[in-house]
């Protein structure tokens, strides 16, 4: 699939705000809240990080002044539905925020919406995993692993933000989460380049038993849409590559930094971030549509 | 509503002959032809006399090359479209509902004036059915004519999709798969009718009809027999052309 920036920024940035408001919310929860000005602060960072997310999914829109239509078809579409539940888990985002920096008197309602906040966030990263592995057609998204994935690259990501909003009180548990989601990241890969080859083009062709089909002529002379959106060939050496960038710049650096008390978080936040994109990059790169059976490839 | 129909009344489908379809693009051309001014047009051609042209079309003609140990070599011609799924994923898929299964005919739409352009039903339909018109920031698909198989202003047998009636070959026919008495149906039962990808679990409405087993002759076909005969003159005079 190609890689879109705007597809990339939108998972990642709002990955990384769900998994800090999520940190701050879980840390009110257990009675270690942030100071005041902690929580404005990252509940601020969180807002933007999601509204970047989803202003840069809007960008990638044909008709973007259409996209309010997007809420309508909750029953049956996960892009609808990721649209829904991002929209409602600003509530306590803003609710937290708001109402920690007017101090209005509803202080009391802070301990819910907590909880609201952090199962409105683990539905939303739910939602917008299952728009990628809800689609059969794309077997390097269609397994579990995806939805696993989604979560725990979140709160790897969202901790290294919270270390830097809030202070090294958790780093420990930061650092676990960072080796458990590269285990998580390591696990995918070895699971989707073992499972390539499932699908052939005799089966995409329904003539299996014809033997071994190869394309003749194009059916078109120059790339069409299909090709463009959905051929992208990714280049072993590229793949090597990024795959190191993501783990290292993903996971293996910030946990690095922090074991050794690296002193400007703000660095490994934006080292994570820039992981966290080379790793969704690959999400795309690496992801093989089945149309391309029709075109390029043997199988996939 | 991106909910798909229980049931349809009618499947309205191709049934597409692999093994008569002689590849020469006419029903691509024709699709173009009558879509381009149809209800979802018109079908962008960028730069369409430049070195790099490209564009939308609903029906692309592929060809491949089949091998089988002990066989000739085949080709096939493959005319591909919108197969209008029973269970279509590009619908279910739609964030907006411009994406829609018709519930009296099965066939599956896109409303221009609904659709945002996210391009999902793209990366759902596993067949490449869909494609992105960049002008109108919409998606865009086979309506299997569905301006022209109902205007009664036409004479009753032209109300076909234009690929069916542009067909030179008789390649292509369309009918009712919901009717096990109409031509499609017929023709399906009796010739081993085929779905595309059946591991994607779509229930595909159109099918394709394999090429047909070969007859061997194998002296005749494979061994020529070669004329004693040498001289291109005497094999006139001897009216001899075995060779």
């Amino acid at each position: 699939m190609h890689p879109a920036l705007s597809v990339i920024v939108f998972t990642t940035f709002s990955g990384m705000g769900y998994g800090l408001f999520i940190w701050i919310c879980g840390n009110i929860l257990i009675g270690t809240p942030p100071f005041r000005e902690e929580i404005i602060f990252g509940t601020s960072m969180s807002f933007i990080l999601v509204a970047t997310g989803l202003l840069s999914s809007v960008a990638h829109l044909g008709r973007p002044e259409r996209s309010w239509r997007a809420f309508s078809q909750w029953r049956t579409s996960w892009l609808s539905r990721e649209g829904i539940m991002s929209i409602l888990t600003f509530g306590p985002i803003i609710f937290i925020g708001g109402e920690t920096y007017l101090n209005t008197g509803l202080d009391f309602l802070i301990m819910p919406m907590a909880l609201l906040g952090i199962i409105g966030a683990v539905i939303t990263l739910y939602t917008t995993s299952m728009i990628y592995a809800s689609l059969k057609a794309i077997p390097a998204w269609h397994n579990k692993w995806v939805i696993a994935g989604f979560q725990v690259y979140a709160l790897s990501s969202g901790g290294v933000a919270y270390i830097m909003v809030a202070g090294w009180q958790h780093y420990q548990i930061v650092m676990d989460l960072l080796v458990f989601a590269l285990a998580v990241k390591i696990m995918t890969w070895i699971y989707i380049d073992r499972n390539r080859g499932q699908y052939k083009r005799e089966s995409a062709l329904g003539l299996s038993d014809f033997g071994k089909a190869k394309p003749f002529e194009p059916a078109h002379s120059q790339k069409n849409y299909l090709q463009r959106e959905m051929g992208y060939e990714l280049g072993s050496l590229r793949r090597t590559v990024m795959r190191w960038l993501a783990l290292g710049g993903g996971f293996i650096i910030p946990a690095a930094l922090l074991y050794v008390g690296f002193p400007l978080a703000p660095v490994i936040v934006v080292i994570c971030l820039i992981g966290m994109m080379a790793e969704r990059w690959l999400f795309f790169a690496e992801a093989e549509h089945v149309v391309r059976l029709y075109y390029d490839k043997d199988e996939i | 509503m991106t909910c798909l129909p229980d049931k349809t009344d009618k499947k309205l489908g191709l049934l597409i002959d692999l093994d008569i379809c002689v590849g020469c693009h006419a029903c691509a051309v024709n699709c173009k032809e009558w879509n381009t001014s149809g209800i979802t047009g018109p079908m962008e051609d960028i730069k369409p006399y430049g070195d790099d042209p490209s564009g939308v079309w609903y029906n692309r003609i592929h060809s491949y090359e089949f091998k089988k140990p002990g066989e000739v070599d085949r080709t096939v011609y493959f005319p591909k479209s919108c197969l209008h799924c029973e269970d279509a994923p590009c619908v279910t898929v739609c964030p907006t509902g411009a994406s829609l299964k018709r519930s009296e005919d099965g066939i599956v739409l896109v409303n221009p004036d609904v659709c945002i352009g996210c391009k999902l039903c793209s990366w759902a339909c596993p067949y490449g059915a869909r494609e992105y018109d960049t002008t109108g920031g919409v998606m865009q698909k086979c309506t299997l004519c569905v301006d022209k198989i109902y205007d009664e202003t036409i004479p009753e047998e032209r109300r076909v999709p234009s690929c069916v009636s542009t067909c030179p070959a008789g390649a292509r026919h369309f009918g009712d798969f919901a009717d096990p008495e109409s031509n499609v149906s017929k023709l399906a039962a009796a010739n081993d009718a085929r779905d595309l990808f059946p591991e994607m679990e779509t229930k595909p409405v159109n099918q394709y009809l394999p090429p047909r087993k070969r007859q061997i002759h194998k002296e005749k076909s494979l061994n020529h027999k070669v004329s004693n005969v040498k001289d291109a003159m005497l094999r006139w005079a001897k009216l001899d052309f075995t060779g």
